[in-house]
């Protein structure tokens, strides 16, 4: 019977060509523009680590003085403070954790076969890549003993050992940053993120780091910090050391948690350390706040999706709206004139159930059609957005998700739109018709 | 004359189409009236005077990585070397860029910290004496640092004893006028204020003081660096092309990296809003489109429905002129009460959007003027479907289906 009912809907398409094609055209403008501004919204919005976005948590401290102000909603800082890094890092507490910061060098080889160029870093922890779900082509990562060591070691990309090595096995090799020479110990395979969810401090949507090095290198080698540096009050910071021992924020710390009670626990031990520290003269607070945010909730304290996309996203749901509307116009002009038809179909016997149904496929149909149209038309969009700037680039993509979705949300508000024409028809007294006929 | 009265009435009888096209004019009007306030603020965002010749002035990067030179003097040959590249009208060492989104900002005070006293919240830069030249600025007061005066060092233990700012930050910070030649404090260091900028645009344009600068004499060459060109106008593209060269020639063991012009700069800073405003017109422009097209459809249904009875009016002796007033009263009535709900659901959005983000209130007369648009081209979208209706032929009205 469906496919009947669809063969009647396409005989019907066929008979008034132009009024159909409006239709299909009105639907398909709406998915197109609604899915333009809902697939930059899904993909900003994204999680980046579905598979334990929940077991990993940012971790901030409340390091102010009492009645200073942060320019977050809950006045934290987003990042730490060196000595509350390293010592969180040090601390026999929680899962596993990492301490970063961001850095950069100039990148060559021992020979002439490439150009000297600017390579991104971050200086990590050894349980970066495992947190992070990164996984090695070549090698490894760095041991404990290393990172004590700040031994010169380094794990490069997948895209830099293409660059600098060939895509061969790099390990055991030599590579220049800035003046001094680190062994290659791994390859990491490519990360595919659309959000820089570990560091938005520094760049929601920047591209993830070439190098990884061991962070205590930073101390020993003097690096510079190439992200955000924040501070509260004027402090003296004219020597390296002055930095690492000021107030000032400029790191970022990760805790793995898996269940409710480490995270309890860990809280716990947030606030016994900040006890602690008060008592050498830091945090001077009546109330003491650490708070932890898992990957998700990160995202959306720091604003990930910006209030433009917010507003776009509900204008275009609007939009949709009016090609809706307009829809339902055409779709009462279209039903209401095949009146005597269904007149004739009734007197034969034919339910009014069998008739809504038939009317519905149609919708249904031109629905699915304007929703393929549609997709194409938010290709266009799409390709629009991506010119406008590089970060777009990765961003302004329709996944799986939205693909599968443009159809469903085509056809479902066809359909509503489309049941109170059925409706009308299939309530149709046959009599009237077999009458003038 | 105008047959409001059986218009109505007949409109009565067939309510649903008039109220889906009521609906969708006040949808329009809202979303068109809202949209166009927030594109006109962001393409008054979008093109406002930032103070420089954008268009002549590009920067670069230097990533030194040898040890065989002092960048202190290093950094002197290579500005040597840019001024006299034909084409460049100067060249300074800078601390960061404008327009940019990355910099470095204080607060400055009247009393050194930690005492508490006005203070102003400033984007600060560190160039040398060729700086506000290079920049193109222009200085309408009190004069610029001499050679002497820019400090070249290699810690922050001293800093300099002098500053440029704009006029802003000289207003906020000494509103009676007489802030040229006064002392400020950059947390405990004194500085005395030598100049003063007319307009210059700190690297955060969506800052909430946008416009407060200073520019202190202050040179820290380290191996990361940042060099400022300002070109004769038309030669940039020339000079940007030879300067990765000449600065290798001068010495090799470095990077020279991200070599953009100041307004490419600016435009990936404010490539949201461009991409915000470009959006939202092309929404707009697709909305009118849509909107016409229904009304459009709309009232060709309403005519195919009525042949017989036009064609009896018109065997009854109507004028072509009155059947085609009789559309554009019927589509005018709903216009006027689509209108007024969209009015309201505009205002009402425009308050919504106020509340939720970041977005001024909504000025009205963008509300008015969007009915007024709305309005007329309802008209318009009547008028061919209402000129085919006149030529109904009055025989109609003898024939049956």
């Amino acid at each position: 019977m469906f496919l009947h009912y669809l063969d009647l809907s396409w005989r019907s398409f066929k008979r008034t060509p132009l009024v159909s094609f409006l239709m299909v055209l009105a639907i398909a403008i709406g998915i197109g523009v609604t899915m333009t501004s809902l697939s930059v919204y899904h993909m900003m919005s994204a999680d980046p680590i579905p598979e334990k976005s929940s077991d990993l948590y940012s971790v901030q401290l409340q390091t102010m003085d009492e009645g200073r102000t942060w320019w977050t909603v809950d006045n934290m800082p987003l990042q730490l403070t060196y000595q509350d890094a390293v010592n969180l890092n040090q601390a026999k507490a929680g899962g596993k954790r990492v301490t970063m910061v961001r850095t950069g060098f100039s990148v060559y080889l021992d020979s002439d076969k490439v150009k000297p160029f600017i390579g991104q870093a971050r200086l990590t922890t050894p349980d970066f890549f495992d947190m992070f779900n990164l996984s090695f082509i070549y090698g490894g990562v760095w041991s404990e003993q290393q990172e004590a060591d700040a031994a010169p070691v380094v794990v490069i990309n997948k895209e830099l050992n293409d660059k600098l090595f060939a895509g061969e096995n790099p390990v055991g090799k030599m590579v220049y940053l800035d003046d001094a020479s680190y062994e290659v110990i791994g390859v990491i395979d490519d990360w595919n993120i659309t959000t820089k969810y570990y560091d938005l401090n520094n760049g929601a949507f920047n591209k993830t780091e070439q190098l990884f090095l061991p962070f205590s290198l930073m101390k020993a080698r003097q690096l510079e910090n190439w992200g955000n540096t924040n501070g509260w009050k004027h402090e003296k910071t004219n020597t390296f050391n002055d930095k690492l021992n000021s107030e000032m924020v400029w790191l970022q710390f990760w805790v793995e948690l898996k269940t409710p009670a480490e995270k309890q626990a860990y809280q716990d031990f947030l606030m016994a350390y900040m006890q602690e520290q008060q008592k050498l003269g830091r945090f001077n607070r009546e109330k003491l706040t650490a708070t932890l945010r898992d990957v998700n909730e990160w995202m959306q304290y720091n604003n990930v999706v910006s209030e433009d996309n917010e507003i776009l996203v509900g204008l275009s749901f609007m939009f949709l709206a009016v090609c809706l509307a307009n829809i339902l116009g055409l779709l009462l002009a279209k039903f209401l004139r095949r009146a005597p038809e269904v007149g004739v179909r009734r007197a034969l016997g034919a339910s009014k159930r069998q008739i809504f149904f038939q009317h519905i496929v149609e919708v249904a149909m031109l629905g699915f059609l304007g929703g393929i149209l549609g997709i194409i038309l938010a290709q266009v969009g799409l390709l629009g957005v991506r010119q406008s700037y590089s970060y777009y680039q990765s961003l302004a993509t329709m996944d799986l998700t939205m693909l599968l979705s443009a159809p469903v949300i085509a056809i479902s508000t066809c359909i509503i739109a489309g049941l109170y024409p059925a409706w009308l028809v299939c309530k149709t007294n046959p009599a009237i018709y077999l009458k003038s006929q | 004359m105008l047959e409001i009265k059986p218009i109505f009435h007949a409109l009565c009888r067939s309510k649903v189409g008039a109220i889906l096209l009521l609906i969708q004019i006040a949808i329009t009007t809202a979303i068109v009236s809202n949209a166009a306030f927030i594109i006109q603020d962001r393409i008054s965002y979008l093109s406002q005077e930032t103070g420089y010749p954008e268009q002549d002035i590009f920067v670069f990067n230097v990533m030194m990585f040898g040890k065989d030179v002092s960048p202190s003097q290093q950094y002197e040959l290579d500005e040597a070397m840019l001024r006299q590249i034909p084409g460049v009208v100067d060249a300074a060492y800078s601390s960061n860029t404008p327009l940019s989104g990355s910099g470095s900002s204080s607060d400055f005070s009247l009393k050194p910290a930690p005492e508490e006293s006005k203070s102003a919240r400033t984007s600060y830069m560190f160039i040398d004496e060729h700086g506000i030249n290079t920049y193109g600025v222009k200085l309408i007061g009190g004069r610029n640092y001499t050679e002497d005066e820019v400090i070249v060092t290699d810690n922050y233990d001293e800093l300099s004893k002098v500053t440029v700012v704009t006029k802003t930050l000289l207003d906020e910070l000494f509103p009676d006028g007489n802030g040229l030649g006064q002392t400020v404090y950059f947390g405990d260091i004194p500085m005395k204020i030598i100049g003063v900028i007319d307009l210059m645009k700190g690297p955060w344009l969506k800052d909430s003081r946008p416009d407060n600068v200073a520019l202190l004499p202050f040179i820290k060459p380290g191996t990361n660096a940042r060099f400022v060109v300002r070109t004769e106008p038309g030669q940039r593209q020339s000079v940007m092309n030879r300067v990765e060269e000449a600065m290798l020639k001068n010495y090799n063991k470095r990077v020279i990296s991200r070599i953009r012009g100041l307004d490419d700069d600016k435009e990936s800073y404010m490539a949201e809003d461009t991409l915000m405003m470009r959006m939202l017109i092309v929404l707009i422009t697709i909305l009118v489109l849509v909107t016409a097209l229904g009304i459009f459809g709309l009232t060709l249904f309403n005519i195919s429905k009525r042949t017989k009875q036009i064609g009896t009016r018109r065997a009854l002796g109507a004028r072509k002129s009155a059947i085609i007033s009789y559309f554009l009263v019927e589509n005018a009535m709903i216009c006027v009460v689509g209108l007024v709900i969209g009015v309201i659901a505009a205002v009402y959005l425009g308050q919504l959007l106020m509340q939720h983000f970041s977005i001024a209130q909504l000025d009205i007369s963008y509300v008015l003027a969007t009915a007024l648009a709305v309005f007329v081209m309802s008209l318009l979208a009547v008028l061919a479907p209402a000129k085919r209706a006149a030529n109904i032929s009055p025989s109609i009205a003898t024939r049956t289906i």
